[in-house]
């Protein structure tokens, strides 16, 4: 129980430094939302760029400024969006979370289930001919830059052959119904194109390191047995290769769905989906501090608590760590 | 557990591919004539019709909400076209701006307008602060009624082009503003407004509609019924859009356009008239004593003019889509009208390409190279080496001046490109800790916006217009003298000096004139303003008011 104790203490200390860190880290970003404004082409008079640091309140000194967003964090207030027309910040990102979610995680799965299953048939095989294409393309497609593959994604399935849609999650003249087949039918429809980016380029990720696992428990006596045993390679394959082999890929798989909040940024602004990456990066490009407090905020409580989480569960694993090192 | 989530996904994705283009969207009231345009590009659209919120609200409110009470048309000269207004004047002392109001227009809610509305309006404008989006409050002194259709507004000092920027502050209900608690969070979700369209008929993050005002007092003349909104986030979003044919109106830069654009959708036109010039700055202040030599040198400045190739300029960096300038004062074009034929006579030949003119310039006042690197050095054998500051990301402006630099360097001036973040870029020339610089400008309706953003000395700390930090107090006398009188004449003359001092002087190098964006589809509308129906600037972004003017020319294709 202590160790538990002494974790929690830990982990509210890094809570209070990252929460010092997402105050300032925007605002060392040179400029701020007027800057953002002008940067952009905005036509302000000298005048009118005056009223709206007014407006914006940018105009406070610094100290000012953090202790009222101190004092936000604490009541739980986030604040409101400069760049998302003042609306509040929970609600941005509340709006951008499940759309997140679906789609990076919709593509992580199904990654890692494609990615562990070719990397098992990759090292069965190993040196054959599946193997020999399957794992350098993999890892080719993964050194793809995502904003290339998206904008070819887009303009050849979305624009040339208009086979899926170009922007939103789901067609802005239809009312959101998530009781209609029609309206998750939509909604499907739209998630084909970035879910295909993403999990392209996380799949080498998930059948490289799976591949590899594989082949150095090849080697094990017990795969040999199981061989001499006569049983089907099948079975061998999955039961006495793959089961093992798996246990590196699904902690593997575990921090990238902890990642899934950070959203995916450049595959989300190709195709225009209302996820957390689009809003971060909005939020960035234009200065929207309160927004990108917010968003670092949480994503910083879902980072400790991931954490936190296997700490706990080390616990229950290892006998060692319930005796405090004693 | 594996096998079951494979089988789950396989038929998932199956579905998924299944259901790929058989999916249309519900078409809207096709009786309607619904115009599609796009006039802000937003990650997501948030319900707020309130124009004192400059950065909240949505870019489709002014104008087509909130009538202006006229619009100052840039395109001919400023001509004026009465909206609210129908007529407007200055008193004797040029002190007082008078508007007599039209006396048929209602809101949209049937309520009468009148000056009362006004009145409240402009007062929060000349009150300064937060709801001075025209920031106009230091130039009035007050705002008075008349009587119920003519509008006094007393103007802190005599200014004959206040006109245009009073006209700029957004006019509204006074029933309905005047009884919030609190404007700066007011949403305004349904808009009462004078403007075409401020029935509010559909609203998602990433589609809204606004449709006609059954009270608009031109219905007779309107033949859109609808406009339309879709939420965009990016350029490329827009480009894929437009080719499909979704879009009717649009004001983006699209590279290349007639191959990436025009051949794909046979329906899309495009029209890209002049805009503000822009410019090459040598800081005049600049913190390298070596290089303030030769920046404070009228012949170095000439010589780095000469060595510009113009023609490359417009026709690589600017797809084309831009004008060569070679007016010694970089005034452009769009002010052709207002320039002085013996500046251009006098100086003309410093503004136009010449490499070896520029050698030979440079040799002639002494420039030599010393130390055979190639690169000319001062008289006194000290080094001249500078970048040219351009922002980030502004790919455009970063290739004008890597031609530039191409040319400064055949003639000897070591010159390359910096790219700073645009913010950095802006702080460093306005504090003058920079050496060279290149820069737009906006113009207004004439030429004064350009002269004095460009050359006052009281704007250098301001704006990144007058980075070349040349203070001239006869100058600035003479632009400060251009609103003080409403004698047109008296105006050109005073230009006609302005021009005399910059050209000789060569202050600035000119490079081109910019262009508006515009793009049109001529599948579902016609009426669309172009080279052979010029009749206003025909730009879809919120800072162009003209383009309330155009949506009313627009007819339906039947």
């Amino acid at each position: 129980m202590g160790f538990i104790l002494r974790r929690l203490v830990f982990y509210f200390g890094a809570f209070l430094v990252a929460v010092v860190i997402n105050f300032f880290l925007p605002r060392m970003m040179p400029g701020d939302p007027v800057d953002a404004m002008l940067a952009q082409g905005a036509r302000f008079t000298a005048e009118q760029i005056a009223n709206l640091r007014l407006t914006f309140g940018v105009d406070q000194p610094l100290y000012e400024q953090f202790f009222t967003y101190l004092g936000d964090v604490f009541t739980l207030q986030l604040g409101n969006s400069t760049f998302f027309s003042n609306m509040p910040v929970s609600e941005v990102l509340a709006n951008a979370f499940g759309w997140t979610l679906f789609l990076t995680g919709t593509a992580t799965i199904l990654a890692f289930m494609f990615g562990a299953t070719l990397g098992i048939l990759a090292a069965w095989y190993r040196g054959g001919k599946f193997d020999s294409l399957a794992s350098p393309l993999s890892l080719v497609l993964q050194a793809t830059p995502q904003l290339v593959f998206g904008i070819v994604v887009l303009f050849s399935l979305g624009v040339t052959w208009d086979l899926i849609p170009i922007s939103y999650a789901y067609d802005p003249e239809l009312t959101p119904d998530y009781t209609s087949w029609e309206f998750i039918k939509n909604v499907l429809h739209h998630a084909v194109g970035p879910i295909f980016c993403i999990f392209i380029v996380q799949l080498g990720g998930f059948l490289v390191p799976m591949r590899n696992n594989m082949i150095n428990l090849l080697n094990e006596d017990y795969i040999t047995m199981g061989k001499a045993k006569g049983l089907s390679n099948i079975r061998v394959m999955l039961n006495y290769g793959a089961r093992n082999a798996i246990l590196p890929s699904v902690t593997a798989l575990s921090m990238a769905l902890g990642f899934v909040v950070g959203g995916a940024l450049v595959v989300e602004v190709i195709f225009n989906y209302q996820g957390l990456g689009s809003v971060l990066y909005n939020a960035i490009i234009n200065r929207d501090y309160q927004l990108i407090q917010g968003q670092l905020l949480i994503m910083t409580v879902f980072m400790l608590a991931f954490n936190f989480l296997a700490d706990v569960l080390y616990v229950f694993l290892d006998p060692r760590l319930r005796k405090g090192g004693k | 557990m594996l096998a079951k989530l494979t089988k789950i996904s396989t038929a998932v994705a199956m579905g998924a591919t299944m259901i790929a283009g058989a999916i249309s969207a519900p078409a809207m009231a096709a009786d309607k004539a619904t115009l599609t345009l796009v006039s802000e590009l937003k990650p997501a659209w948030v319900r707020n019709f309130n124009p004192l919120t400059v950065t909240s609200r949505l870019a489709t409110t002014n104008q087509f909400i909130y009538e202006p009470l006229l619009i100052v048309n840039e395109i001919k000269g400023g001509a004026v076209e009465y909206r609210l207004a129908n007529k407007h004047y200055f008193s004797d002392d040029l002190k007082t701006v008078f508007f007599e109001l039209k006396k048929d227009v209602k809101w949209s809610d049937g309520q009468a307008f009148n000056a009362d509305d006004v009145v409240y309006s402009l007062g929060l404008a000349a009150a300064g602060g937060a709801f001075d989006v025209a920031g106009i409050g230091s130039k009035i002194a007050g705002v008075k009624k008349v009587d119920d259709f003519k509008v006094a507004v007393e103007l802190s000092e005599v200014n004959t082009g206040v006109v245009s920027e009073i006209v700029r502050a957004p006019i509204v209900a006074e029933h309905i503003f005047s009884k919030q608690a609190d404007l700066a969070t007011f949403a305004n979700e349904n808009p009462v407004g004078t403007g075409p369209f401020t029935e509010v008929d559909t609203f998602t993050p990433q589609l809204y509609v606004q449709c006609r005002n059954p009270n608009y007092y031109e219905n007779d003349k309107l033949a859109v019924d609808c406009i339309k909104m879709p939420q965009l986030a990016n350029n490329d979003q827009l480009l894929a859009a437009a080719i499909k044919g979704d879009l009717d109106w649009t004001s983006a830069f699209i590279p290349d356009i007639d191959r990436v654009l025009v051949s794909q959708n046979k329906h899309y036109h495009y029209w890209f008239p002049a805009a503000g010039s822009a410019s090459f700055m040598l800081n005049f202040k600049t913190p390298n004593k070596d290089n303030a030599k030769a920046f404070n040198d009228v012949n170095f400045r000439r010589a780095f003019s000469m060595a510009l190739d113009r023609q490359a300029i417009v026709d690589i960096a600017g797809y084309g889509y831009w004008s060569v300038n070679e007016y010694p004062d970089a005034l452009g074009d769009q002010f052709k009208a207002w320039a002085n034929p013996d500046v251009s006579a006098k100086y003309g030949k410093y503004s136009k390409f010449n490499i070896e003119g520029a050698k030979a310039l440079l040799k002639e006042a002494g420039y030599k190279d010393v130390d055979g690197d190639g690169f000319v050095e001062n008289k006194d054998g000290s080094k001249i080496e500078f970048k040219i500051l351009v922002p980030n990301g502004w790919s455009d402006f970063v290739n004008t001046v890597q031609i530039g630099v191409e040319g400064l360097q055949e003639v000897g001036i070591n010159a390359s490109v910096s790219t700073p973040e645009f913010s950095i870029l802006n702080e460093k020339v306005m504090a003058a800790d920079f050496d060279a610089q290149f820069s737009n400008y906006f113009a207004g309706p004439d030429p004064y916006m350009y002269y004095n953003t460009a050359f006052h000395s009281e704007q250098m700390d301001k704006a990144r217009f007058g980075g070349h930090h040349n203070v001239d107090k006869e100058l600035d006398k003479l632009i400060d003298g251009f609103n003080k009188t409403g004698d047109q004449d008296e105006k050109l003359k005073i230009v006609y000096q302005i021009q005399e001092k910059i050209g000789s002087n060569q202050t600035t190098m000119a490079a081109m004139s910019t262009n508006y964006n515009y793009q049109y589809n001529t599948k579902r509308f016609t009426g669309w303003f172009n080279e052979s129906n010029p009749q206003a600037r025909p730009v879809v972004w919120p800072d162009t008011p003209e383009r309330l003017l155009h949506v009313l020319n627009l007819k339906p294709v039947k």
